[in-house]
């Protein structure tokens, strides 16, 4: 299975190699969509692939090590009353999550290819992509 | 003075004012666009010529050259309006004492750059109050130094969309072949040709089923913005001496159209304040024109695709008014998500609507079906003989040669 993770870090944790051990320990792939620093701690957004058991273990193992783990759903969210599909976003949408239906010339917002980068956000003439995490 | 074609009835053809009778009585054959292309690939042009009355097309994308003129009656006492805001965004007041002009790319004080008069337009359309102050030097008859209201459309005496310049016969496509992101009114270049942006709705776009300006001019009634509008003038940067196709379609943006309506007859779903990042604010507008099928030309016009309608991507990394081409491509493969640029497959992207195009094309057809939208001849054509002059740095002499 696959999961979304925003994990946040205090400066302390932020040392530890901690994708390296999801690897390592728990047999997880790491896929990092989005990691930042500053001086207050860290915050990483990661999708990790793997058995659920050990999907479990791993985020264990992360609270243990201090990090805040939070499960999301959803990314980046459109207000699809604010879209006018002209289109700007699917040339780019790095995993083409936002694409252009040939036939009704919507264009259509595939939620499970989005990895959140957030290059939509500030493209959006009417600014209807949020990024939510 | 020069002297101007009436855009009558030829030899052949139906008259204008035939088509407008049919179509008030509902009787007229009205097509969208799209319907009308098909129709001609199964039956023909001069099947299509004879059988089709009138061809609605449409458009919608950022059209920067927009405001609104609004007139908020007189307070009590009276002031002579010097400096106006509506929301913060300034107002140009120069025109007596309670009339101003809100142009869609005015921005606010602030340097964030994200919202302009464009947005205040759709505030007032969504039927929002919208916060007006003024100050005045005070004269005799106009005493009030200043004041601090909100206005809506409800309130407000008259406001009306003015724009000089809309609906642009074809647009340049943009890439960008520098190593960083370029933030453009084409909106988001990405470096190394990462990708290439295109505005125009093609096939569907007004001027471009009409190359040669025949049936759109001076006084044809349009879809403005969800409302009725007119064509009031030839637009700013009219240009009719580019290169064409055989059939007449340019190549390049040429022909452009000056429209006029009533801001309270919009609708939010057609007049949209866009913000692009880093460069500002502008307005997404709606524009339908009803093309009557005068004769077979007429139908061979509206009968174009986007295969026969080309455009040049030029390189916006190139901070010059000639920028250089990179590419010259047809509308077909711009909207197929790709096109070839220096051998490289670049993803494209369109700033322009075709999904809301088609929905006014839509709307137009049933309200002409319907005998709401009268379809007018205009007064006048728009001119066949513009250039396009530059703004170069001279001295006075040399301005006046």
């Amino acid at each position: 299975m696959k999961t979304k993770l925003v994990l946040n870090f205090n400066p302390e944790a932020s040392n530890l190699p901690i994708t390296h051990n999801l690897t390592a320990k728990y047999g997880l792939l790491v896929n990092i969509l989005r990691a930042e620093i500053d001086e207050v701690g860290g915050k990483m957004v990661i999708e990790v692939s793997g058995k659920a058991e050990s999907i479990k273990n791993g985020i264990d193992y992360l609270k243990e090590a201090g990090v805040g783990v939070r499960p999301i759903k959803e990314g980046v969210r459109r207000d699809d009353d604010a879209c006018t599909h002209c289109g700007v976003c699917i040339s780019i949408c790095p995993t083409k999550a936002l694409s252009l239906d040939r036939e009704t010339r919507k264009v259509i917002f595939t939620e499970e290819k989005c990895v959140a980068c957030g290059v939509c956000i500030d493209a959006c003439p009417p600014r209807a992509m949020e990024i939510l995490i | 003075m020069k002297k101007r074609i009436p855009p009558g009835p030829t030899s052949s053809g139906k008259s204008f004012a035939d088509i407008s009778t049919r179509a008030q009585n509902g009787d007229a054959v009205v097509m969208t666009a799209m319907e009308f292309k098909e129709f001609v690939r199964t039956n023909g042009i001069k099947k299509a010529a004879k059988e089709v009355d009138i061809v609605t097309t449409g458009t919608f994308g950022a059209m920067c050259s927009s405001g609104a003129y609004f007139n908020f009656g007189h307070s009590d006492p009276p002031i002579k309006m010097q400096r106006a805001w509506l929301d913060g965004i300034p107002a140009y007041a120069g025109m007596a004492a309670v009339d101003v002009y809100l142009g869609a790319t005015e921005l606010d004080d602030s340097n964030n750059m994200m919202h302009g008069g464009a947005h205040v337009i759709e505030d007032f359309v969504r039927g929002r109050a919208v916060r007006l102050k003024a100050t005045a030097h005070a004269t005799d008859c106009y005493p009030l130094k200043e004041i601090d209201t909100y206005v809506s459309l409800k309130t407000i005496n008259q406001a009306v969309l003015m724009n000089v310049r809309n609906c642009y016969q074809n647009y340049a496509a943009a890439s960008n072949t520098s190593g960083r992101t370029l933030y453009t009114y084409m909106g988001k270049l990405l470096p190394e040709l990462g990708n290439a942006t295109y505005c125009s709705s093609g096939e569907l776009s007004p001027l471009l089923n009409d190359p040669l300006y025949r049936t759109i001019g001076i006084g044809s009634r349009i879809f403005l913005g969800g409302g009725e509008g007119f064509v009031i003038w030839e637009g700013t940067q009219f240009n009719t001496g580019v290169e064409r196709t055989p059939n007449g379609v340019p190549k390049r943006p040429a022909g452009s159209i000056a429209v006029l309506g009533d801001l309270k007859q919009m609708t939010s779903e057609f007049v949209k304040g866009l913000t692009f990042t880093r460069y500002g604010a502008t307005l997404g507008l709606g524009i339908g024109v009803p093309i009557p099928i005068l004769d077979e030309d007429m139908a061979k016009a509206c009968a174009v695709t986007d295969k026969d309608i080309s455009t040049a991507i030029f390189d916006y990394a190139q901070q010059t008014r000639a920028r250089p081409v990179l590419a010259e491509v047809t509308y077909a493969q711009l909207g197929s998500g790709e096109v070839d640029i220096k051998g490289r497959r670049v993803p494209t992207s369109p700033l322009s609507s075709i999904y809301k195009a088609r929905r006014i094309a839509e709307l137009l057809k049933k309200s002409i079906a319907k005998g709401d939208f009268v379809v007018t001849e205009p007064v006048q054509r728009l001119p066949l003989d513009r250039s396009f002059k530059p703004l170069d740095t001279m001295n006075d002499k040399e301005a006046m040669e």
